[in-house]
């Protein structure tokens, strides 16, 4: 071991558990305030309910916080668990973890699904879900060693500050011979002044022999794990092979990980080619459908933006295997090496990017009207340095810049920057600031949320307009799609539990390009099985892209392509050949919405969790600006025309724009109607006692939640 | 000859992506193409000419990030 200055504080050696079919049945609690570690039982009915990932740490978080718990109240809890599935070599995506507190932004539960081999090192260590709460009085190292069966806690100093350089040293210092062994959660220094602080999860690169990261980005857990005086959560595993999660019947777990491998290596080079271009193939495919965010997500395409897509980014990637979990085909996760920054503490320097993917190109990249990858790398890595959610960032840094083109913001409040579209320097200047608390950066480290009031409160600025380009909904920054065409996906991120995150449903080309689904009743079916069954992949510790990213040739010839049947069945074999527990592709749905529901229960408990909370800003649904609708006039005239029958010869913009805006948000306000109804909620959405009762989550304190709301 | 997801295909003079697609079945969710390696989106469609010898390949129905 090397010579980093962490002293031991508790070491408890433990038993470890068996796997048996994908579980442990055990679960484990670090309290900092006292260093009291726990190994608890997880009970027979809790795993029958919650299946693991996201629902084992919703259920630990229910229990641990109460509906006056603040994002940094000690008893807030950080829960990391696998999945039944999670952990299984060779099976494409199957080695996420699943992170969950409540968010510094939004209040309420958070969850971000992220890679690294973090999630199955825990549980072949013994645990399905770990929870951390208490604070910390000192910076504080966790290691959980399932090779030499002990839980230690240290106290550290003198750790390198970013999060790079940590999981580095840390990696070496608790297996210096076998780093594959280890894999870390660490958080950077923006994590404590922003509240949008991501963490990163970090795997071994056998081939590079370096340290290689993902992120769990979204809602600032990075935030409240840096509040804890968390540095790192370490841990440390040997072997994993298809036999360790011990499965019911080896024979079919092969054959199924077998055909969905062979399908992904055999199709992805004809289909996306994610293993050579990431998810950058994404960049032209949104800006030639007007989808891709551009200044603030006022515009959807830009003549430049062949320039930051995948033409690009295909020859810059370094070559090699980049699966963030074992043996996964897909190997999206690229990198670029011997980057060098030129602003900032790596300025000269040569590092490696882990990234960057669609998400940070487009969020911090044509949303500030920066088209430029040299620009976009360096935001991509100083991000993940200083441990901050590329989303937020980019969004919240897209709204400052149409503030300060609107003089709702001037140069005497950024600090003399001017924050117009397209500024590289001024944009690596504000993260810097983020990072470091000062200046401009530190107000814009709060979210949208919080700027809107500052910006109004301290500045003057007008607070309707902010209200209606501030692309946040719930505290929760957008992620970086256009939706104004598509009212699906506006549904997709306005409904979504923890805020606007693309990962419950992508409906916008199945509504906007497509038509598939032109009434209410198809768009709210729709947001009633991909929420679900997209739900289905943080319970059981899994990877989304593997389901529809490649699908089988024949797939188009099905009756709902999109749902890519063969593959839900392909799933729902995975996990009866792991968990012994017999399922079809039906049942996926139905174990997920008790835990879905479950959820927008706990944003109730948490005071949010009704239609208002499912606002979104008008700018995700039509122009906001006479420039806007200009922008795409001949659209939106004959949408008044044809779809609103309105004589608008005599409009000028200015009315075009107030009428489109009324009948769209009338169509929004109809869409929530339909889609509560489908998923079994009242009109202020909220799930009706039946709804509990069929889930069969109709505990007293839910019960009591819901008659607190009128519901009985 | 052009080729078009493996299999060979007439070539005309003029020819664009919508014109293959109208020949093809099941092309409905059909919004992006690769001609001969670069991407090509529906609103693209009818204005891309195919060159002779031109491989093609239908993407999949998008399923975004
Ligand atoms: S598909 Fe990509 S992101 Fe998902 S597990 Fe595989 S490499 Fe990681």
């Amino acid at each position: 071991m090397g010579q980093l200055n962490l002293k031991e504080t508790t070491s408890v050696s433990y038993e470890r558990a068996e796997v048996k079919k994908g579980y442990t049945d055990f679960s484990l609690r670090i309290n900092l305030d006292t260093n009291n570690i726990s190994i608890t039982p997880i009970e027979e009915a809790v795993k029958e309910k919650f299946i693991g990932g996201k629902g084992y740490d919703l259920w630990m978080m229910w229990n641990a916080v109460s509906a006056n718990t603040k994002w940094d109240s000690p008893e807030n809890a950080i829960c990391i668990s696998s999945g039944p599935l999670g952990g299984t070599p060779g099976y494409p995506g199957a080695g996420k973890s699943i992170v969950t507190t409540i968010s510094p932004l939004t209040g309420a539960p958070i969850d971000s699904n992220v890679g690294g081999y973090f999630g199955p090192y825990k549980k072949f260590s013994g645990f399905d879900v770990i929870q951390i709460d208490g604070k910390a009085a000192e910076d504080t190292v966790i290691l959980i060693d399932g090779i030499e069966n002990k839980i230690k806690v240290f106290s550290a100093s003198d750790l390198p500050e970013d999060s790079y350089e940590m999981s580095a040293a840390l990696t070496h210092y608790f297996d210096e011979k076998k780093p594959v062994n280890v894999s870390i959660v660490t958080a950077g220094p923006g994590a404590a002044k922003t509240y949008f602080g991501c963490l990163n999860f970090s795997w071994w690169d056998a081939g590079r022999k370096r340290v290689r990261y993902k992120q769990a980005g979204r809602g600032g857990i990075g935030t409240v794990f840096a509040n804890k005086k968390v540095k790192a959560v370490v841990a440390r595993f040997g072997a994993v092979s298809m036999k360790s999660n011990n499965p019911a019947d080896l024979d079919a777990l092969k054959q199924v990980t077998k055909a969905h491998a062979k399908e992904i290596n055999t199709l992805d080079p004809k289909q996306n080619r994610m293993a050579i271009v990431g998810t950058t193939h994404l960049i032209p495919i949104m800006n030639d459908h007007d989808c891709l965010p551009v200044h603030n997500f006022k515009f959807g395409s830009h003549p430049e933006s062949h320039v930051i897509g995948e033409d690009v980014f295909q020859y810059i990637f370094d070559k090699g295997f980049d699966g963030c979990w074992r043996g996964c085909s897909v190997a999206c996760a690229h990198g670029v090496k011997d980057f060098s920054p030129f602003t900032g503490p790596y300025r000269g320097t040569k590092v490696f990017v882990d990234g960057p993917e669609y998400e940070t190109v487009a969020g911090c990249g044509s949303n500030l009207g920066i088209f430029d990858a040299q620009t976009i790398l360096e935001i991509n890595f100083y991000c993940d340095a200083y441990g901050l959610d590329t989303i937020s960032v980019g969004t919240s840094i897209g709204f400052v810049m149409e503030c300060f083109e609107n003089n709702l913001i001037t140069l005497d409040q950024t600090g003399g920057m001017d924050l117009s579209f397209g500024s590289r320097y001024n944009t690596l200047e504000l993260i810097h600031q983020m990072a470091r608390g000062k200046g401009f950066g530190t107000i814009v480290g709060k979210g949208i949320r919080k700027m809107k009031a500052i910006f109004a409160k301290d500045f003057g600025a007008d607070p309707k307009f902010m209200q209606d380009i501030g692309m946040e909904s719930k505290g929760l920054e957008f992620s970086e799609y256009i939706t104004k065409e598509s009212l699906a996906q506006q549904g997709g991120y306005g409904l979504a539990l923890k805020g606007p995150q693309h990962d419950e449903a992508w409906l916008i080309f199945l509504d906007m390009v497509h038509n598939f689904m032109p009434t209410f009743e198809e768009k709210a079916e729709a947001l009633h099985w991909f929420p679900m069954f997209r739900t289905w992949f943080g319970l059981c510790g899994l990877c989304k892209l593997p389901w529809n990213d490649i699908v089988p040739e024949d797939n188009k010839n099905t009756k709902e392509p999109a749902k890519v049947a063969k593959h839900v069945g392909w799933y729902a074999q995975f996990f009866s050949a792991v968990t012994g527990r017999k399922v079809d592709s039906n049942d996926l749905i139905t174990m997920s919405e008790a835990v879905y529901n479950f959820q927008r229960i706990f944003n109730l408990k948490m005071g949010y969790g009704t239609r208002e909370h499912d606002t979104v800003p008008y700018r995700s649904m039509g122009p906001v600006t006479v420039e806007e609708y200009q922008s795409r006039a001949e659209r939106y005239d004959t949408q008044l025309i044809e779809k609103y029958d309105m004589d608008i010869s005599q409009m000028d913009t200015k009315s075009k724009v107030a009428a489109l805006r009324q009948k769209r948000e009338e169509q929004y306000e109809l869409l929530k109607d339909a889609v509560y109804t489908r998923r079994g909620w009242t009109s202020n959405g909220i799930p009706t006692i039946e709804t509990v009762k069929r889930l069969g989550i109709d505990y007293p304190e839910v019960m009591e939640i819901l008659k607190k709301n009128g519901i009985e | 000859m052009i080729n078009v997801d493996e299999k060979k295909m007439p070539w005309f003079e003029g020819m664009t992506i919508a014109s293959i697609l109208e020949q093809i079945e099941d092309t409905q969710f059909c919004s992006v193409i690769r001609l001969n390696g670069k991407l090509v989106s529906s609103p693209k469609f009818s204005e891309t000419i195919v060159p002779d010898n031109s491989t093609i390949q239908l993407l999949p129905l998008v399923a975004g990030g």
